[in-house]
């Protein structure tokens, strides 16, 4: 596919992903009932859940295309898996915020060593190491190398730390926590929830392909300056 | 070809080498010798274009190849908290040299080194230091020779003992490849040369149809292309 | 295999007899856990709280700090006259490089940790009773864990401007679980319970120690390709 096209997907992705945000907002504003035990406060799980899982997918992806970039060393690749890491670090540090605003007002604390919570944390800095790596490695390609290495043991870290974080929990029994989740979650509730895991995940997908092209026309700008100047 | 991001040092150069040829790569810095040579010793993967070696393709994963190749570089490779001896055992042992013991003496007595076996390597002379990197990189007798501006920095003892030894090297069986800017030195030996500017070849050529001034002729072939 | 086995051997040899010679890392290290302790001791308010209480922690939060002192030179003996690109050029597979460096930080490291636990009975007289044996079990798994990341991500950081202050943001994230189950497993030894009930924890960190290996050594070609 030409960058052109990608651009053009990208774009009508991210309106999409918009507009169908914007519906998600009205309806986790006016329209789901609110919870009846945390109150008004609980709304931000609109919020933070699908952000989350855009970052887990982010993440997942970012780790795939640094694998295959390692594999098949197209440059391709590359730009896809950073573009995904990019989307990654935004969704994660959007669950980072909204987690211990939501955890003030329903627990009376700003943190709590929740799993999910310190395990996003963990990952946020892993791709911060995985930035850092991009852009401090003199020699470019070298720096998309190591970059993959640091997105793969990430990748393949992650369901170690996902398991001691909750043995850890169990071992030390936090304050009172109501899970959000669940089978429980009344009919409106969990629509809005639905609704609200797609709109995040087509505006994610739209800002990743407008990422991507532009990491594709960066290159490419390059590609004929170096030319000119030949 | 090789890129490094933006930058591309070796481009379009089509070599073939054969057994007893000895070439010798002249160019300013930065035209890309050093690259060549780290593509031809297979530490540099290229981005695209192949290296063959008697017949196969050298393939990165594998390691058989590098028994064959010898590099002697400006930097010795050597361990200054280990005994001369014990830097030439240390590389002996990851060839899997099989006679490691004779080899070893060997190459000691062959560059006058014997006597300081069990010196360590901080603290022999310059000098010393250069003949034991030589008889490092040709422990164990490789057939291909890469040489990357080996009479850097050498004392004129050093230069010379390096000429010699590049002399018997030059026995018909071996291919060499030495990357220099010292015009004198590097066409004692040569049987070919090449001249490379902004990584490609600008002239390559028999030694005997080198006529006259090379020096001039060398500056001509550079200057022509700026 | 017997090759590879020996070239592991040789690289392994090599790295043990220069730190034999020099004692720089083990000192540096040495050095740090013993002060480290000193200030804990006050920085600590010992009235109130008993050594098994925080031990494990401290144990655990010094062989990570200590380690990445230790690991970040992994690679400087070998950088002063290129020497591991000398290594690089012979026939050892990367892998067998890395299981090499990897096992001789392991070897530092490992000693290192013990000093840890002995520091902490010396100083505040902590008992380990009769879980010793186990207790060093799971400091070997944790130290493996550690060194098999720390080695990889040495090799990163070190090829960047930032040098070794990007390590830890490297590789503490991924070493969350080394912490938590190590910490888990030492402190129910401390506190006297059957060591059956830190089998899971045992077990955790072995199955980390060996992926963190396996990954280390399959992703280093990709790390020190040039």
């Amino acid at each position: 596919m030409s960058t052109k096209k990608i651009l053009l997907a990208g774009t009508m992705l991210a309106m999409i992903g918009l507009v169908w945000l914007g519906v998600v907002y009205w309806m986790s504003f006016f329209w789901v009932s609110t919870e009846v035990t945390q109150g008004i406060a609980q709304r931000i799980f609109y919020v933070h859940v699908p952000a989350a899982w855009t970052s887990f997918l982010a993440f997942g992806l970012a780790a795939l295309f640094s694998g295959m970039y390692l594999w098949l060393r197209d440059e391709r690749l590359d730009r896809a898996a950073v573009s995904a890491a990019e989307g990654g670090m935004v969704f994660a540090t959007i669950m980072l915020t909204t987690g211990p605003l939501w955890g003030k007002i329903a627990w009376g604390t700003y943190w709590t060593w929740e799993p999910r919570l310190t395990l996003t944390l963990l990952l946020w800095f892993i791709f911060l190491g995985y930035f850092l790596v991009r852009s401090s490695t003199e020699n470019p390609e070298k720096g998309k190398r190591h970059a993959a290495v640091v997105a793969i043991v990430g990748a393949l870290d992650i369901p170690f730390i996902h398991l001691s974080v909750i043995w850890f929990r169990s071992l030390h029994p936090a304050p009172v926590v109501i899970k959000p989740e669940g089978p429980t979650l009344p009919g409106d509730m969990l629509t809005t929830l639905l609704m609200s895991l797609g709109a995040f995940t087509v505006l994610f997908l739209g800002l990743f392909l407008l990422r991507y092209s532009l990491e594709n026309l960066r290159s490419e700008l390059d590609t004929r300056s170096r030319h000119a100047s030949v | 070809m090789r890129e490094y991001g933006t930058v591309t040092a070796v481009d379009g150069i089509d070599l073939s080498l054969a057994r007893g040829e000895f070439l010798t790569i002249f160019g300013p810095n930065g035209a890309g010798k050093t690259s060549l040579l780290a593509l031809l010793a297979g530490a540099l993967r290229p981005n695209c274009g192949q290296v063959w070696l008697r017949g196969e393709t050298l393939d990165f994963g594998e390691v058989e190849w590098r028994h064959r190749i010898g590099v002697l570089s400006h930097q010795g490779f050597l361990y200054g908290h280990l005994s001369a001896e014990e830097n030439l055992r240390f590389y002996g042992q990851l060839f899997g040299l099989s006679d490691l013991d004779d080899v070893v003496n060997h190459k000691l007595q062959h560059l006058g080194l014997q006597d300081r076996a069990g010196s360590l390597v901080r603290d022999l002379s310059h000098g010393m230091k250069q003949r034991l990197a030589l008889a490092r990189a040709l422990l164990h007798d490789p057939d291909i020779v890469l040489l990357d501006e080996p009479y850097t920095g050498l004392d004129p003892s050093a230069a010379i003992v390096l000429q010699g030894v590049l002399s018997d090297l030059k026995d018909g069986q071996r291919t060499i490849v030495m990357v220099t800017h010292n015009l004198t030195e590097g066409l004692a030996l040569a049987t070919t040369a090449a001249i490379m500017n902004r990584g490609r070849f600008v002239w390559q050529g028999k030694r005997a149809e080198i006529e006259g001034d090379f020096g001039q002729f060398y500056y001509g072939v550079i200057e022509g292309e700026e | 295999m017997r090759n590879y086995l020996k070239q592991i051997r040789t690289i392994l040899w090599k790295d043990l007899l220069v730190e034999f010679r020099t004692r720089e890392r083990l000192i540096a290290m040495g050095a740090f856990v013993v002060l480290v302790a000193i200030l804990f001791n006050y920085a600590t308010d010992w009235a109130r709280v008993s050594p098994e209480d925080i031990a494990s922690g401290l144990v655990w939060m010094t062989i990570m700090f200590a380690g990445l002192l230790g690991v970040g030179r992994t690679f400087h003996l070998e950088a002063e006259d290129g020497a591991f690109q000398g290594i690089l050029l012979s026939p050892v597979p990367k892998d067998a490089i890395f299981i090499a460096k990897a096992l001789a930080n392991f070897v530092f490291l490992y000693i290192v940790a013990l000093l840890v636990v002995g520091v902490f009975i010396f100083f505040f007289g902590l008992e380990v009773g009769g879980s010793f044996g186990m207790l060093t079990l799971v400091i070997a798994l944790g130290v493996l864990a550690f060194v098999a990341l720390g080695t990889l991500f040495t090799a990163v950081s070190t090829g960047t401007r930032m040098g070794d202050t990007l390590l830890p943001v490297l590789i503490f994230p991924l070493l969350a679980p080394v912490v938590i189950y190590g910490t888990g497993a030492t402190s129910q030894f401390l506190a006297g319970r059957p060591v059956t009930e830190a089998e899971g924890s045992i077990r955790m960190l072995a199955a980390f120690a060996l992926t963190a290996f396996f990954l280390g050594s399959w992703l280093f070609r990709f790390v020190v390709e040039d």
